[in-house]
Order: C-alpha cells, then sequence, then structure tokens
C-alpha cells in the first residue's frame, strides 16, 4: 500500500502521537506536567499492570500499556483523592480506561492524517512476543507520579 | 473530593450539575471503598448507584440542550459520547442485578466511571466552554 506523505511521517514516527497523547491525557486528568521522555531500555519493572489496546482499520495490531504497580496506585490516588493499597478490579479498571483514553485520542491525530483505526475494548493481560509487526516502537516516559511505557505493535492493513 | 475547580465551564446550570455529579461520585466511591464488609454496605451503595443513574441521564439531557440553545458545532460527536456512556451504565446496572449484586462488577464500574467523568468533564466539556466564549466574544464585536 502506497502511502501520503503526511500518513507515511506518522506511521514512521508513531511514537510521537501517543507521546503527545499522554503527555495532554496526563496533564488534563491528573495535573502531572513534569511528563518527560525516558529511553525504553531503563524501564525495567516486575511488578506491573498491563493494559492491551486492540486496534483495527489502517493499523492492524496493539498497544500494550505499561503501568508498574507504584504507578498505577499513585495515578488512582490522585484522581480519587482517596489512600489505594492494593492493585484491585477498581484500579486496573481505573487505569484500562486511562490507556483507552490516550489511544482514543491518538486515534483522533491519526485522523488528522486520514488514517482511520478503531480500538477495542481495553484487556488486561501479558504482552504475546510471538507475532512479528511492521511497527514495533516503545514509547517509555517518566512523571512524579512513576514510570509508564507503551509498547506499540502495529501493522498496515492489508 | 473529586471536583476540582478547573472543571468549572462558566455556565452556572452546568457547573452546578458537574458539582452534584461529582459529589455524587464521591460518595458512591467512598461508600464502595470503605472497610466494611460488602453486606454492610451493599445497600448503601445500591442506593448511590440507583440515584446516580438518574443523574446522570438528567445531566446529559441538560448539557446537550445547552449545546443546542449555543450552536455547538460538536453537539452530535458529544451526544453520542453521552448515549454510549448511559448505554455502558445501564448495562452494567442491569448486569449488576442480575448477578445479583457481584462486588467485583461494582469495584470494575467505579474504576471506569472515575476515569471517565474526569476525562469527559476536563476534556470534552472544556471544548463546549471554550466554544461558547469564542461566541461570546464574536457577539461582542
Amino acid at each position: 500500500m502506497q502511502l501520503s506523505g503526511g500518513r507515511k511521517q506518522m506511521t514512521d514516527n508513531l511514537y510521537t502521537p501517543f507521546l503527545e497523547a499522554t503527555r495532554n491525557v496526563f496533564q488534563l486528568m491528573l495535573d502531572l506536567s513534569d511528563v518527560a521522555e525516558s529511553p525504553a531500555e531503563a524501564f525495567k519493572c516486575d511488578d506491573e499492570v498491563d493494559v492491551s489496546i486492540g486496534v483495527t482499520g489502517d493499523l492492524v495490531g496493539e498497544v500494550i500499556y505499561r503501568f508498574p504497580r507504584e504507578t498505577s496506585l499513585n495515578m488512582v490516588k490522585i484522581m480519587s483523592g482517596m489512600e489505594i493499597e492494593s492493585v484491585d478490579d477498581f484500579v486496573t479498571s481505573a487505569i484500562s480506561e486511562i490507556a483507552n483514553i490516550i489511544s482514543g485520542n491518538v486515534l483522533t491525530m491519526l485522523a488528522g492524517e486520514d488514517m482511520k483505526c478503531d480500538i477495542l475494548p481495553p484487556v488486561l493481560k501479558k504482552s504475546d512476543d510471538s507475532r512479528e509487526y511492521a511497527i514495533r516502537t516503545a514509547c517509555c516516559i517518566s512523571t512524579s507520579a512513576g514510570n509508564v511505557c507503551l509498547d506499540i505493535r502495529l501493522n498496515h492493513a492489508k | 473530593m473529586l471536583w476540582k475547580d478547573k472543571y468549572e465551564l462558566g455556565v452556572p446550570l452546568i457547573d452546578t450539575q458537574h458539582r452534584e455529579l461529582f459529589q455524587r461520585v464521591d460518595a458512591f466511591l467512598q461508600t464502595l471503598r470503605e472497610s466494611s464488609s460488602w453486606e454492610e454496605k451493599v445497600q448503601r451503595v445500591n442506593e448511590t448507584l440507583e440515584f446516580m443513574n438518574g443523574y446522570v441521564v438528567e445531566h446529559f439531557h441538560d448539557e446537550e440542550i445547552y449545546q443546542k440553545k449555543i450552536g455547538y458545532p460538536g453537539y452530535e460527536a458529544h451526544r453520542k459520547i453521552h448515549a454510549e456512556m448511559v448505554r455502558y451504565v445501564l448495562q452494567v446496572t442491569a448486569e449488576y442485578k442480575q448477578k445479583g449484586f457481584d462486588q467485583q462488577l461494582m469495584q470494575q464500574f467505579a474504576g471506569k466511571l472515575l476515569a471517565w467523568l474526569i476525562n469527559h468533564v476536563a476534556a470534552e466539556d472544556q471544548r463546549i466552554a471554550a466554544y461558547a466564549i469564542e461566541r461570546g466574544a464574536e457577539a461582542d464585536d
């Protein structure tokens, strides 16, 4: 499939819309203005909430949002104003909705470049490394609420 | 306290309803998350849920009337977002009753509701305010 200039640039660098959307959502919803890029290699976490958002349309695949336990708890604390001590159904559901909102914002940016995509409801799951993707990049950020890493795994629709 | 002053749109009716909605969701979360047993709090959770369901529909309706009144260009898209949320709330409430007041389902519902409401009021609804201000400025010209 031949892509137009803007679309090609957008898919070559999907990192940028995901970073921008995450920054906007964190600023608006969590009042976090210290969102900074961090190298993917530096993101190491054994205890995390993995939220997968399936993508369909001109791009097909998934984006896995990796929220370390502490980040998840901090984010929900900021939103609810309540002390939260463990990652339970309430926390994973709130975090999943944030992943859903960020992904929805990215779709709006892609639509601006005439790329039509849709997203599937969030699913809690570990990443499946058995599949190959034409677009494979990680967008990791650090904030005062903790780190987050977005694992982008997409193919162009045939 | 969930409410923040930055959520204000400058439209008294909508701001009052938003404050009320946030207070209701706050009360719902406080009850749901308190350390007492599920048996002890389920009745209060159900009462708050029932009231909130009615209030969400009423607020969305009033907000849509306001959008129409000012000729908000994003009215149709915004109405769809409201309709999807109402559908989700009704579907979860029905499933919750059918499952005999399942706690896990209610915790999941509360988590999504919290994040959805904050984003909706902090982002989507602010666009209505921005349009109303712009329109007001134009009218003054």
